[in-house]
């Protein structure tokens, strides 16, 4: 008796149920999940509804790791949201050489974005030829700082030039304060160090070479920039046991007066203004300075976007939602409430704090490249991720350490 | 209360020393779930200047109402009631069945099946996450709570199964034959008889199940895409953010997870804690 | 007799196996094809590449490092857990109210999801205000405290005593279980014949508590050997692998890495060694299981 129960219950679980919608549906999955992420994000979909009242945005997020499996394993079950948010670089490079990436280079033209999208945000959309990730937005990686503790050590002009950076650090250390804060428990914070101690010292164009695998780890010019990172960190100029902090420990170290500085994206604006920092008073921004003055300057950092999956089930509908993203309106409302750089040209400049303005100029002026673990292929950034670990733990043996990451870099470009 | 080793506790003076000695680790114990409750009771901005581990500046309940509204809390936690409860019934029914076969009436091949069924919790369930999205999406149960149900019940079938399979085990065997004799068949005797003797080990399973189901976050993060459907550890995953965490918040969001499992634990645990001994009903 | 005997098998044992076999081992034998393919977890195509993986998988040192460490969470799981429930749920047995009270507040951990188990340890360990910092730095000795979890020394061990706290909360419940349901009339025998406390622990309690201890080790190996979601939120196994397991090791290739056929290898070796312990240990234990038969 209970047993036929149980039956006609599994029975009926396996029918399952249906559900028809009336309306037409745009699926969209994105790591904006944090509280102000996914509110800010909800507002643009309320505004994309009210124009196009026959569709409806089903809005899932999830926290960055939980997002990457889900995105993985939709699209690997063949039933993938209409669009995701998705890095910008090496990750996309991924999915597109999946053939699992819907091109957009049509909707690219169709809808003229050259003449909103800045040309050098441009590159960051283009794989193989093909227009594959839009962006939504952009941010840079410098050093973020607390004016007060910059003052009393008597640092008044913020460094660009490697020789005023280790002055400064000198005298902030001087004061009795730590220069520098990192936290790279999650490691990727790290990555900055390196993206920049390279592309200041042996040019980006060599960066960009060792990203791709066409130049050795253990070559003397990743060498010399492990160097200048190490010296800062013989020198004291660090915050302790920098492996055991997240990135949010080292900018209250910083907002605390504990430590001066810490190079992180802009972000860490919207981590601030959320804690009640101001900007100016409370933080400010400058640069990674020059280190050897005949290489050009870029600037490091990430762009968020959106793709489209090769088999999305409403693609029109996904095209829709993201012009919808790149009006003004929406770029304005979604980089203020982010923290973040928009990534169309047309939003007006007054939106934003003094210190996203700083950084905003510096985007301007400087060519962009993006960051360590969004420039080369996911299994190879996970071993230079573990060095970076590695290096901030104990940087004497650093040398060993690129002789091991190399080999990884050979197996995994199969060199 | 009839207990051997209260009986036994030579003096009062003995006695003062276990309780103060217990109460001290039992504080040292529950030091940790003491660190979520003050995390909640505090905003970022405190927790990032002092730490978590101070007494909050004021009492306030700013985190609690954020979860409830802001992160939909109760909406969540509906969810995760309509899975786990009959996700509970179901493969503990399930594991009963199997358990008390693979005990009571053994055949050839019965220990290999047990392993076979054991097996299952070998294996890491994430190798396991794309062939699964693609069964319940053939299915046409993704994004159901359904594909939830039957997901945990799978899963749960291995542990259920081992845990009922061992305590069936302590009940005597004597105890069937009887019902045997009295004309019973094996539907009653496991119903009537086997199942009474064994409410300490159902109730145990009763309570770890439902905690363990509640708690579990991977399936739902991968099977299900609707807000409307998310469980409550979906929610409480989910604030971690692209970038950062709300500290205060989650605390308060999973002060709020627990307290079902807390209260299923308060039900149950008269037939497995207060030491009411069934076992000895007929010995 | 014997007819009727296997139609009530066949019976009871055919809803479980169907459902059993539909939704865990299919998907699970999936992943066995996988190990033998490069399969990276996107791309529609892979190739079938024999067994290049396992090869592949024991010149990996990092394999080496996930399968020490998982060994000593493996024994660390057996001893720790194991020891410190029992003893609870023995002093705890039958108590008054206190006593009861005491029980739900070493159940506590149970009810939190492993995720927050996590978070919590983290605010221990944090190097400036986490409680084992201040707490040596109060008695005197500043210079015990350490950067716990960012030192590859102590990041497995620190690790591992988050995860046995919450375990010793499971044995204790699963040993309570088994302690109510010890017939007091053996318990009585026992003490007539004038055992004391400690021999009736020995010789009476501990072999009746047999099912529930095959019980509180299977978790204990299974939940060691599998463990990774407090690992995950605490060290993911860093600093630089240096607190690794092997399902640390199989997230990483497999959802990282997007090595999914050789995160599929290290999932069938994982399944194959938690398989050969927990035969040899039922095996061990088959003995004690059949008391009362």
């Amino acid at each position: 008796m209970s047993i036929k129960k149980l039956l006609l219950v599994l029975a009926l679980l396996l029918v399952g149920v249906t559900v028809v919608a009336a309306q037409q549906e745009v699926s969209i999955v994105h790591y904006y999940s944090s509280d102000l992420g996914s509110a800010t994000m909800a507002k643009l979909f309320d505004g994309f509804t009210a124009a196009n009242p026959d569709m409806k945005v089903v809005d899932n997020s999830a926290g960055h790791e939980d997002f990457k499996t889900q995105i993985l394993v939709t699209i690997a079950g063949n039933n993938p949201p209409d669009l995701f948010s998705y890095w910008a670089g090496a990750r996309t490079q991924f999915i597109v050489e999946a053939d699992r990436l819907m091109p957009l280079t049509d909707f690219w033209s169709d809808n003229d974005l050259d003449s909103i999208i800045p040309a050098g945000v441009k590159p960051a959309s283009i794989y193989n030829g093909d227009v594959y990730n839009i962006p939504m937005n952009v941010h840079i990686v410098g050093f973020f700082y607390n004016p007060k503790v910059m003052a009393a050590a008597g640092v008044t002009s913020m460094p660009t030039t490697w020789d005023e950076f280790l002055a400064a650090c000198e005298a902030i250390k001087a004061s009795g304060v730590a220069p520098i804060a990192l936290g790279s428990m999650n490691r990727w914070p790290a990555q900055y160090w390196l993206d920049y101690t390279v592309s200041r010292t042996a040019g980006p164009e060599f960066r960009q070479q060792l990203m791709a695998g066409e130049v050795a780890y253990n070559s003397p010019e990743v060498a010399t920039a492990l160097e200048a990172w190490k010296q800062l960190v013989d020198a004291g100029y660090f915050v302790a046991d920098a492996n055991a902090y997240d990135w949010t420990d080292a900018a209250d170290q910083v907002a605390n007066g504990e430590a001066a500085m810490t190079l992180m994206g802009t972000w860490i604006t919207g981590y601030w203004d959320g804690n009640g920092l101001k900007p100016i008073d409370d933080y400010d921004f400058f640069p990674f300075p020059a280190i050897n003055p005949d290489v050009p300057m870029v600037v490091h950092g990430s762009v968020d976007g959106w793709a489209v999956p090769a088999s999305a089930a409403n693609p029109d509908g996904a095209k829709a939602l993201i012009m919808h993203m790149l009006s003004p309106d929406a770029q304005a409302t979604w980089a203020v409430g982010q923290g973040a750089l928009a990534a169309v040209s047309n939003v007006d400049p007054s939106i934003y704090s003094p210190v996203m303005k700083k950084a905003a100029d510096y985007l301007g002026s400087v060519a962009f490249l993006s960051g360590y673990d969004l420039s080369t292929t996911p299994p190879m950034a996970d071993a230079g991720l573990n060095m970076f670990a590695q290096f901030m733990n104990d940087p004497s043996g650093y040398m060993a350490y690129l002789d091991e990451v190399e080999v990884v870099a050979v197996d995994v470009f199969k060199k | 209360m009839t207990n051997t080793t209260e009986r036994r506790t030579p003096s009062y003076r003995m006695a003062i020393f276990f309780y103060a000695f217990m109460t001290v680790l039992v504080l040292l114990y529950s030091l940790p779930s003491i660190g979520v409750l003050l995390a909640s009771l505090k905003s970022t901005a405190e927790i990032s200047e002092v730490g978590v581990w101070t007494l909050p500046r004021s009492f306030d309940l700013t985190n609690y109402s954020e979860a409830w509204n802001g992160g939909s809390a109760g909406l969540y936690i509906r969810n995760s009631f309509f899975v786990t409860l009959p996700a509970t019934i179901l493969s503990i029914s399930l594991g009963v069945l199997a358990g008390y076969t693979l005990c009571k009436l053994p055949f050839r091949g019965s220990n290999a099946l047990f392993v076979f069924f054991v097996a299952g919790l070998f294996f890491p369930p994430q190798i396991a996450l794309i062939p699964l999205f693609r069964l319940f999406n053939d299915l046409g149960l993704y994004d159901t709570l359904w594909a939830l149900i039957l997901i945990h019940v799978a899963f749960g079938i291995p542990i259920c199964t081992l845990i009922m399979k061992n305590f069936f085990s302590a009940v005597p065997t004597a105890i069937r034959e009887a019902g045997i004799i009295d004309g019973a068949n094996e539907w009653q005797i496991l119903t009537k008889l086997m199942l009474p003797l064994s409410l300490p080990a159902l109730a145990v399973l009763a309570t770890l199940q439902f905690t363990w189901i509640w708690n579990d976050f991977l399936w739902p993060v991968i099977l299900i895409r609707s807000n409307e459907m998310r469980t409550v550890m979906v929610g409480l995953a989910s604030m971690k953010g692209q970038y950062s965490v709300a500290y205060g918040v989650q605390s308060a969001m999973a002060v709020y997870a627990s307290i079902p499992t807390l209260l299923v634990f308060v039900f149950f645990q008269r037939y497995f804690i207060r030491g009411l001994t069934f076992g000895s009903v007929k010995g | 007799m014997v007819k009727t005997r296997y139609r009530w098998i066949v019976l009871f044992l055919t809803p479980p196996l169907l459902i059993y076999l539909f939704f865990v081992v299919f998907p699970l034998l999936s992943s066995f094809y996988y190990s033998f393919t490069d399969w990276n977890g996107f791309a529609v195509d892979y190739n079938q590449i024999g067994f290049a993986n396992f090869e592949k998988l024991f010149r990996d040192p990092l394999f080496g490092k996930a399968l020490t460490n998982t060994v000593l969470w493996t024994v660390a799981a057996i001893v720790i857990p194991t020891g410190i429930g029992l003893t609870l749920a023995l002093a705890l047995h039958g108590r008054n109210f206190i006593g009861n009270l005491y029980k739900s507040l070493f159940y506590l951990p149970i009810s939190l999801a492993l995720a927050v188990i996590g978070q919590i340890w983290l605010w221990i360990y944090q190097p400036d205000w986490g409680l084992i910092n201040t707490f040596v730095r109060a008695i005197g000795h500043p210079e015990w405290s350490t950067a716990w979890l960012a030192k590859p020394q102590y990041a497995l061990l620190g690790v591992i005593i988050a995860w046995a706290w919450q375990q010793i909360a499971l044995s204790m419940v699963i040993f309570l279980a088994g302690l109510t349901a010890i017939p007091q009339e053996l318990i009585e025998a026992a003490e007539i014949d004038g055992a004391n406390y400690w021999q009736r622990v020995r010789h009476v309690i501990i072999p009746l508590l047999a099912p529930a201890s095959v019980v509180v080790i299977a978790l204990a190996v299974i939940n060691s050997l599998k463990s990774f979601d407090v690992l995950y939120v605490m060290t993911k196994g860093g600093p630089f692998h240096s607190s690794d397991n092997l399902a640390m090791f199989m997230y990483n290739e497999s959802f990282q890495k997007y090595n999914m056929g050789y995160g599929s290898a290290i999932a069938v070796v994982l399944f194959m060694i938690t398989l050969a312990v927990i035969v040899v240990y039922f095996r061990q234990s088959a003995n004690a299981e059949h008391l009362y038969d």
